[in-house]
């Protein structure tokens, strides 16, 4: 099989959300011997930014997305020892911490936002639902990411994503790190009011707002 | 008086300074490293027997234990090229049951066991049972302790045993349990490997239960 | 007919025994794959010609789908990572069971809140709530406008955000202070505009269960001849805290709804498989939540709306689907795209009140303004949706002939969903004071109203 052929397949693969077919085409192009950086940026990164094109021009949805997402990673869990061998290392936007702050449950909005951004080329540790300050500032610290993205659906809970501003700055870290709020409560003033750096209404635009921080960075 | 023996005494004392101070004289001494610490050791377990028979209190303990912790890194850099020859006790994943935020008994439980040579994770109060199994698992701990101050929120020590089960994990982990309500009884109908009265005893229970578990990998290897 | 509890504790204690799961496994292995299976094995589809079926055989399908998926899945308890399962016979004893029938509010001011059939000539049960928050000085006046609606059967009070120029905040004594000033003001506005026995419902400003637990109060909070809400989890998932809602409400002795908003371009995927869930969600709603009635809002995980041809499709298949196969009481929550004073939010009412009545449901109006924005929601909106759900009724109006009305509606609104007008604040609609609208949007009203006529929409009055 041609190379090209190999590349469109992997792409194919994560578009269908097919995880077997991905690691099983990783598999085929360390028999080949094909660099493992070209199979993930010819290959599965093309596949998973289609993903994030469908999603945006809303024929995709969040299943698409996350089987989508999921596909890529099994297959880059299969190169990531060849990609060390040869101490190669795949590029990457930015890396993010995200998480729902404590005392909200919710999760899909914080969920679909992570997966934007895994496709777009983010590497993002999602905390899940209901994340205590502590934990974000203990993340943080030890992971140096890029972003911190504080979501909050209530208004109730929205009081949390100042605190966790607030103790960042307590901790010395409110420079390392840009820090990106939103929910369905959280609008660009509240943002503003808490000082936050960035502010999305959607996953979509959270992509673009990521991008523009970790460039300003 | 010895330098040791000052060192040992500061540390009791809870004088933390000053025990750091005499660690350095006894390092410039050429003292054996792994000699100081088992004299620590030692010391330390003393203060907890003081702390058992309501000698000495949990401030007194505390600062103790405090100063150990500050002589211990002090002398970690001189214990690196002898790591193998000090024994590695264990590593134990310790914390309050879910929904339960009492602290103090937990925390001297794993007070007593880090400075008696244990690896501690000490996960804080109101931990999930699965964050219990999640962290063990990452850390490869070999012990499981769960605290529980109140009858209400005993149950929680059960469920991580019920997790561990359906998990298949259930061989994996010494499961070791404690807390003012809770009984040997308790221990034994929720299946618990070990109950502890208290913190001291705590320690001589995992010792025991460590020893057993080496031996048991030791006979299936 | 005995009403819920129906073996409430035995059911608590499976979020204890039931089998592990995790919330990953749960969603990614469970949810999903069996959801795909069921779509294709009843061969449900969406129809964008038809946002209002009338084909008996797809409503039947739905529930039959959303049946197996329900007892194939189950409910997550995502605090013990147990499933609640459930067997078919005990669903099918609950369903049994559910009286079809309520009286609900006290004295003068009580009604009967009912289970409608599809295409019934009974006009539905009417709750008037602008499902945002407001400023504190706001929340008595509004509350008095939407009390003050004649065809309001029950009131749901907009939200706190503060309480004593405090910021609210979850779990702690804000929220309690908050929910306490909710309840009160409330139960006080109803009495001052001559409804004292009122339907209340919800209390959204007592997010957590202890909040809800201490506006408990026969005298000055909620009674038990009004009701609250317990939700789920996103999605069939629910925690230790909600139980303690089902609980709570229970043995307080006050109505206990279900409220479920299953996400359209979620883990549901599209229209068939939100219809599906929404079904499922009836039946949680049943049995975890021990609910008397339940409210939905399935709504589009871009725009936070349900007012689109794909959302009607599915708020009117689904709800045919449990009109024809149970007795339970459903509530169809409105939630439009455009905000107050525009053309385009009195249109979306019209079309979902259309879409939700001759389906068989109750009707619970209306979020606005995509359900994001401090004091942007009046009663004038929910007024809409109540006429048409009415008229509705009084007309005798059949699934086809509401189709064709809804596909008229939708074509004036359906591009503009993206982007739709939000339109102005509650102060700005109304006289504060006197809690009534202004003349501008009242004219306004008045020419939508017209147009509805023109199209054929027969109104009482």
């Amino acid at each position: 099989m041609a190379h090209d052929e190999l590349f469109s397949r992997m792409a194919q693969a994560v578009i269908d959300g097919e995880k077997e077919r991905a690691v099983e085409l990783a598999q085929e192009a360390l028999r080949l011997e094909i660099p493992p950086l070209e199979a993930i940026n010819k290959g599965y990164i093309v596949g998973i930014q289609k993903v994030g094109e469908l999603f945006e021009k809303g024929d995709f949805f969040l299943p698409e997305l996350v089987m989508g997402a999921e596909a890529m990673q099994a297959a880059l869990a299969v190169l990531e020892p060849e990609l060390q061998k040869r101490q190669e290392v795949r590029e990457r936007l930015g890396t993010a911490v995200a998480g729902t702050v404590e005392g909200d449950i919710h999760e899909i909005g914080k969920r679909l936002v992570c997966t934007m951004l895994v496709a777009n080329g983010f590497d993002v540790l999602d905390l899940g639902p209901d994340v205590a300050a502590e934990t974000f500032i203990e993340k943080v610290r030890e992971l140096k990411p890029d972003l911190l993205l504080l979501s909050a659906l209530m208004t109730t809970t929205m009081p949390e994503q100042k605190e966790v501003i607030e103790a960042l700055k307590e901790a010395g870290l409110r420079r390392k790190v840009k820090v990106m709020v939103g929910g369905a409560a959280v609008t660009p003033s509240w943002a503003q009011e808490i000082g936050a750096d960035g502010y999305a209404e959607n996953a979509i635009g959270a992509v673009e707002v990521a991008k523009g921080l970790v460039e300003a960075f | 008086m010895e330098i040791l023996e000052r060192l040992v005494q500061a540390v009791q004392d809870g004088e933390a300074e000053e025990a750091v101070a005499l660690a350095q004289e006894a390092m410039a001494a050429k003292m054996e490293p792994l000699a100081v610490v088992d004299a620590l050791t030692e010391g330390i377990r003393e203060v907890g027997d003081r702390f058992e028979r309501m000698e000495i209190f949990l401030p007194e303990m505390m600062l103790a234990a405090q100063a150990m912790q500050k002589t211990l890194e002090l002398l970690s850099p001189y214990l690196e090229g002898q790591k193998e020859r000090r024994e590695e006790k264990g590593t134990v994943v310790i914390g309050t049951v879910e929904g339960d935020i009492h602290e103090i008994g937990k925390n001297i439980v794993a007070l007593l066991l880090e400075v008696n040579g244990f690896t501690v994770y000490d996960l804080g109060p109101d931990v999930n049972a699965l964050d219990f199994i999640k962290r063990a698992q990452e850390v490869k701990a070999d012990i499981i302790g769960a605290s529980a101050l109140m009858t209400t929120t005993m149950p929680g020590q059960g469920e991580i045993i019920e997790l561990l089960r359906d998990m298949g994990l259930r061989d994996h982990f010494h499961v070791t349990v404690g807390g003012t309500p809770v009984t040997q009884e308790w221990a034994e109908e929720i299946g618990a490997d070990s109950w502890a009265e208290n913190a001291t005893k705590a320690v001589a229970i995992l010792e025991r239960a460590m020893k057993e578990r080496r031996g048991h990998a030791r006979a299936t290897l | 007919m005995p009403a819920p509890p129906y073996k409430m504790w035995e059911i608590l204690e499976r979020a204890r025994t039931g089998p592990f799961c995790e919330d990953e496994p749960f969603i990614m292995e469970r949810f999903m794959p069996q959801l795909k299976a069921v779509i294709r094995k009843y061969g449900i589809e969406y129809d964008p010609a038809t946002p209002v079926p009338s084909d008996d055989h797809l409503a039947d399908a739905l529930w039959r789908a959303g049946l197996e998926f329900f007892l194939e899945v189950g409910v997550l308890c995502v605090d013990t990572h147990r499933i609640i399962t459930f067997e078919e016979g005990e669903v099918k004893e609950a369903l049994y069971l559910v009286p079809g029938e309520y009286l609900v509010g006290s004295g003068k001011d009580a009604r009967l809140l009912k289970h409608r059939p599809v295409e019934d000539t009974n006009p539905p049960f009417v709750i008037f709530s602008p499902d945002i928050t407001c400023d504190e000085e706001l929340f008595s006046p509004l509350s008095i406008a939407y009390l003050k609606e004649p065809l309001a059967d029950g009131v749901c009070a907009p939200i706190l955000e503060e309480s004593m120029g405090l910021k609210i905040k979850a779990q702690t004594p804000t929220e309690l202070a908050g929910s306490i000033e909710h309840a009160m003001s409330l139960r006080q506005a109803a009495k001052l505009v001559g409804r004292p026995g009122i339907f209340l419902v919800a209390a959204g400003t007592a997010e957590s269960d202890i909040a809800q637990i201490s506006i408990s109060h026969s005298d000055w909070g909620v009674r038990t001849s009004d009701s609250r809400l317990v939700g789920a989890l996103t999605e069939l998932k629910i925690d230790n805290a909600l139980l303690n809602k089902v609980a709570h409400y229970q043995q307080f002795g006050c109505f206990a709804g279900s409220l479920t908003g299953p996400i359209y371009g979620g883990y549901a995927g599209r229209a068939e498989g939100t219809a599906i869930l929404q079904v499922a969600y009836h039946l949680m709603g049943l049995l975890v939540h021990q609910a008397h009635y339940q409210m939905n809002f399935p709504f589009h995980i871009h725009y936070t709306s349900n007012s689109s041809r794909e959302l009607l499709w599915v708020i009117s298949a689904s709800h045919q689907a449990i009109a024809r196969n149970s007795k339970l009481i459903s509530f169809s929550n409105g939630f439009l795209n455009a905000g107050p004073a525009t053309e385009m939010v009195l249109y979306e009412a019209a079309a979902h009140a259309l879409a939700s009545t001759v389906s068989g449901a109750n009707l619970w109006e209306a979020a606005v303004a995509h359900n994001k924005y401090k004091n942007r929601a009046t009663p004038l909106e929910a007024r809409m949706a109540a006429e048409v759900g009415h008229a509705c009724a009084h007309m005798n109006l059949t699934r086809e002939g509401a189709n064709e009305l809804v596909q008229k509606i939708v074509a004036k609104y359906e591009e503009r969903v993206a982007d739709a007008p939000l339109g102005s604040l509650f102060s700005e609609c109304y006289d504060v004071a006197k809690a009534v609208p202004r003349k501008e949007y009242l004219d306004l009203y008045a020419r939508v109203k017209d147009d509805l006529i023109e199209m054929g929409l027969e109104f009482p009055y």
